[in-house]
C-alpha cells in the first residue's frame, strides 16, 4: 500500500517511517526521490543507520544522507562524523541536542509553533535548503 | 519532491518529519504527510488538534487492490486515485499539510 501511495502522489511528500528496515528489505520505499537516515551519536543507532544506509542505495534510492541528531558537544559529532567518513556516508545536517524539543513534546505543542527561532528550527530550516538544493527542477523527474 | 525519514526508535524521526514537513510546505507547495509508523505520532508532532486526530483513521485495505497486469504478473493498483484517497482519508494539518496513516501490510503472495 505505501508503496502505492509514494509511486502515485504527485505532492511534495514526507514520510515518517517505522523504526524498523521492513521498508528497505521488502522495497516499499524503493519510489522515494530522498532518504534521511535519523541517527544519535551512540553506537546502536549508529548500527542502524549502517545496516540502512547500504540497503538503501540497493534499492535504488538516489540521494541518502544521514541526520546526526541529539549531538551535545563536538565529540558527539566527531563519532558520527567518524563512523559515516569509514563507510562514505554523506552526512547532510547536524541537529543540536535541545531542552525545546523535549518542552515542546512535553506540552504536546510542535517546537515550531513554540520557539520557531530555536536552534533545532534553525538547523531543520539549512536541511532543507540543502535537500532542495540537491533536487533542483532540472533534476526533478516527478511528473506533474 | 518525495523524502522518507528513517532511523532507530527514539532518534528524533518524527520530530524532523513534522519540522520539515511544516517549513517545506510554507515554501509554497503543500505536502502530503504519511506516517508509517505503527505507533503514530506524527499528527501530534505537526500540530494536529485533538479533534483533527480523533478523525484519523488507517487507510483501509480497499483502496488496493491485487490483479494481473497486461504480462499476467499479479501486481498492486490503487482503486481510486491519490487526490480522492487524500481527501476522503487525510486529516488536515497546519500549513496546508495533509496527513494520511498507513498500515502495516503483508504483501503475501508478491514475494
Amino acid at each position: 500500500m505505501l508503496e502505492k501511495l509514494i509511486e502515485q502522489t504527485n505532492q511534495h511528500t514526507i514520510l515518517d517511517m517505522e523504526a524498523s528496515i521492513e521498508h528497505l528489505t521488502r522495497g516499499t520505499i524503493r519510489h522515494v526521490d530522498h532518504l534521511l537516515v535519523v541517527t544519535e551519536p551512540y553506537y546502536r543507532s549508529l548500527e542502524t543507520a549502517g545496516r540502512t544506509v547500504p540497503l538503501a542505495y540497493e534499492l535504488g534510492i538516489k540521494q541518502v544522507h544521514v541526520v546526526a541528531n541529539k549531538v551535545r558537544s563536538p565529540q558527539d559529532e566527531e563519532a558520527i562524523r567518524r563512523y559515516c567518513d569509514e563507510r562514505n556516508f554523506e552526512i547532510i545536517a547536524v541537529l543540536p541536542y535541545d531542552n525545546e524539543v523535549l518542552e515542546a513534546d512535553q506540552a504536546g505543542i510542535p517546537l515550531l509553533d513554540r520557539k520557531p527561532d530555536s536552534s533545532y528550527v534553525k538547523e531543520v530550516r539549512k536541511l532543507m535548503d540543502r535537500v532542495l538544493g540537491v533536487h533542483q527542477p532540472q533534476n526533478e523527474t516527478q511528473t506533474a | 519532491m518525495k523524502i522518507a525519514i528513517s532511523g532507530k526508535g527514539g532518534s528524533g524521526k518524527t520530530t524532523l518529519s513534522a519540522t520539515l514537513a511544516r517549513l517545506l510546505s510554507r515554501q509554497g507547495s503543500s505536502v502530503l504527510a504519511i506516517d508509517g509508523d505503527p505507533n503514530p505520532n506524527l499528527g501530534v508532532a505537526l500540530g494536529i488538534s485533538a479533534l483533527g486526530l480523533s478523525g484519523l483513521q488507517p487507510l483501509p485495505r480497499s483502496i488496493i487492490e491485487q490483479r494481473p497486469d497486461a504480462d499476467g504478473v499479479n501486481q498492486t493498483f490503487l482503486t481510486q486515485p491519490m487526490h480522492s484517497i487524500s481527501s476522503q482519508y487525510g486529516v488536515a494539518a497546519p500549513d496546508d499539510i495533509t496527513l494520511l496513516l498507513t498500515t502495516r501490510v503483508d504483501h503475501a503472495g508478491k514475494g
